[in-house]
């Protein structure tokens, strides 16, 4: 898929163009808002990420070019400024999604998965983990056609893990994808902890779960 | 407390009152002595008259007229009378008195003149009387119209008084109305109020600039927020995503990633410190809006399962006891969540293995309260002083969090006008007072 990341902060550009080729996408970045309206203009982009505060154009206009693109491209903002009105509007003029820096890459990656679930019915609604299935749509998880109960939060869990699979993912990732930014104070790896342990002995009542992998030191990883 | 204009006219009525009654009470002795006065007068003018009468016809004239040593007359209704005699005194008289008369069986009191005087080396007697019962009457009489006349004119001024009170402060109601209904600066109706009177003129116009001054104000806190969100963010999102970048790599160390993985845990301490700041700005500065509405048991079960997972965990036993339910209005539900959410967090934080944490809700001294009790290690009285300042003592946990949490609690509940009170005993656990204000 295509990808243009519209970012004046090289640096950033430069890294999530590296995360999200390393995860087949084919990316462009533009780091004016000028260059952004005329790759918008010309080429085919399935994802646009748009950094709403360009010192040279206004980030809605450049929203508003990029809705009215016949190839409609998933939208997701990418913003500092941390205004509740830029969210309201940002979605209101036709973003997909909304993410605020500091995000983390793979934060970043998931919600262009969904995003591109929910757009272009991809086709890969089922995962398989170990000896289990997990439904991306119904949000369920089979072992042998039985379902396993899990509470949302144990769910998305298992769901951000595994579409970020083989990758190690740092206890602050796992954090902020279940609770989000709004929860300021949590600096708690303690609570992740305690999800990733319901949720091995959850699944080991079925079957091995030793494919959630602890990764001294650095996080968890999924190991399929 | 009492209106101003209820105050006005009361002051108004009881002036009133006070000066009527203190009227009422002094119109009888004043009216007695003019009528004294009056009375006196007419007898010493009637005195003068027979006197002349006398010195033109003679004493005989009158006494003849009986052929008695006495003459007397008086009118039908017997409210004067006049009196001649002779008689034999040592000294001249000429006085004034009340006294009774007896005429036709009948007793009554008469102001009455005493005159002697000498005629032919005879002394004669001449009395004049006006009964008392007619002074009376007169003095009634003009008691009775400066009754109603007083009665009338408290009456009818207190009206109009009212009446003009309610038309002189309607501008300063206008304006306290206004203030009432002003949730935030923001909303404050800039429109002039229109007043005769220059104080309240005044008054409205600089309510007005102050509130164009903090609009002013907020906006360009708002504006700074903004900058610093952006300044402080980005290099940290930048680094963020390089360090994550650099954790991806296929031949990364194992020692390289954990250090890379502290990196990021510092980072995102500094996130969160820079995101809580301008939390706390944010909020101070209005940036909030407070437009929900529910019920606060739900958002207390909310918050409570939300952090059930870590609870359990520690196998503290959580009871919530929810006697009376409250629905908050007006009110911005995320920051309340944020401001439960931190409090228990942190009891949770502070309470051992094992322990209680009970979340008590109803009225407490006839106010909606909201009380979070644990029975952890608890504070001493300088620790619970800190308690909510942004930057805590030196020698605080930071593996237990950077403790603005509570920081950011204070700042949401001064903004709902809630009130925090912290009861804390060191061993024996602390409480958590949230005291709703309406």
């Amino acid at each position: 898929m295509n990808v243009l990341i519209v970012e004046d902060e090289v640096g950033l550009a430069t890294e999530i163009a590296e995360y999200l080729t390393r995860e087949h996408f084919l990316c462009e970045t533009a780091n004016t808002g000028l260059e952004a309206s005329e790759k918008i203009a010309v080429n085919l982009y399935d994802f646009i990420l748009l950094d709403l505060g360009l010192p040279d154009y206004d980030g809605f206009e450049l929203l508003l070019e990029a809705r009215a693109a016949e190839y409609n491209p998933g939208i997701i903002i990418i913003t500092a400024r941390g205004e509740l009105n830029d969210r309201i509007k940002g979605l209101d003029t036709g973003a997909d999604d909304y993410i605020a820096k500091p995000f983390s890459l793979a934060e970043l990656h998931s919600r262009i998965q969904a995003i591109a679930r929910r757009k272009f019915q991809v086709d890969n609604k089922e995962i398989n983990a170990g000896e289990f299935i997990i439904n991306i749509n119904s949000r369920k998880i089979y072992y042998n056609e039985k379902e396993v109960e899990l509470t949302k939060k144990e769910f998305d869990l298992l769901l951000y893990l595994l579409i970020n699979k083989n990758k190690t993912l740092t206890r602050i990732q796992l954090y902020e994808h279940i609770w989000g930014n709004s929860l300021e104070d949590q600096y708690d790896s303690n609570f992740i902890d305690v999800h990733i342990k319901n949720l091995r002995k959850k699944l080991s009542a079925h079957a091995p779960s030793d494919w959630i992998a602890t990764v001294r030191g650095v996080g968890y990883q999924a190991d399929i | 407390m009492l209106k101003l204009r209820y105050k006005l006219s009361l002051f108004n009525i009881l002036s009133k009152l006070i000066f009527g009654l203190l009227f009422i009470i002094l119109i009888p002795i004043i009216l007695e002595r003019i009528n004294t006065l009056q009375t006196d007068n007419e007898l010493i003018d009637k005195r003068e008259q027979i006197i002349d009468l006398i010195a033109l016809f003679g004493v005989d004239f009158f006494m003849e007229e009986t052929r008695n040593d006495a003459f007397g007359s008086y009118n039908i209704l017997k409210e004067e009378y006049i009196s001649l005699e002779r008689i034999y005194l040592d000294e001249y008289w000429n006085f004034i008195e009340v006294t009774q008369r007896i005429i036709d069986d009948e007793i009554i009191d008469y102001r009455v003149l005493n005159y002697s005087f000498l005629i032919d080396g005879e002394m004669f007697l001449l009395e004049i009387g006006k009964s008392l019962s007619s002074i009376h009457q007169s003095e009634r009489n003009i008691t009775a119209v400066i009754w109603v006349f007083l009665i009338v004119f408290i009456v009818f001024t207190s009206i109009s008084d009212n009446s003009f009170a309610t038309a002189l402060v309607r501008p300063l109601e206008k304006i306290t109305v206004k203030l009432k209904n002003t949730s935030s600066p923001e909303v404050y109706d800039m429109k002039p109020v229109g007043s005769s009177t220059a104080e309240f003129h005044a008054l409205d116009k600089t309510l007005t600039e102050l509130m164009k001054k903090i609009n002013e104000l907020f906006q360009k806190e708002k504006e700074i927020t903004s900058n610093i969100s952006h300044e402080l963010l980005t290099p940290i999102s930048v680094l963020r995503s390089k360090l994550e970048n650099l954790l991806m790599l296929e031949n990364i160390s194992p020692e390289a990633a954990k250090k890379t993985e502290e990196s990021l845990k510092t980072l995102h301490r500094l996130k969160v410190m820079v995101n809580s700041l301008l939390m706390i700005a944010r909020v101070e500065s209005r940036q909030y809006l407070k437009q929900d509405q529910f019920l606060i048991s739900n958002l207390i079960i909310e918050v409570k399962e939300e952090l059930e997972v870590l609870s359990e965990d520690k196998e503290i036993k959580i009871t919530l006891n929810i006697t009376a339910d409250k629905e908050l209005k007006k009110v911005n539900r995320v920051l309340l969540f944020t401001m439960f959410y931190n409090v228990l967090n942190n009891a949770i934080k502070f309470t051992p293995k094992g322990g209680n944490i009970l979340i008590a809700c109803g009225f407490y001294n006839e106010k909606y309260q909201v009380k979070i009790i644990d029975n952890g290690q608890g504070m001493n009285q300088e620790q619970s002083k800190n308690l909510f300042s942004r930057f805590r003592n030196k020698h605080q946990d930071t593996q237990k969090g950077t403790g603005i949490g509570l920081a950011i609690s204070k700042t949401i509940a001064d903004f709902h006008q809630i009130q925090i009170k912290v009861n804390s005993k060191p061993g024996e656990g602390t409480e958590f007072n949230f005291i709703f204000s309406a």
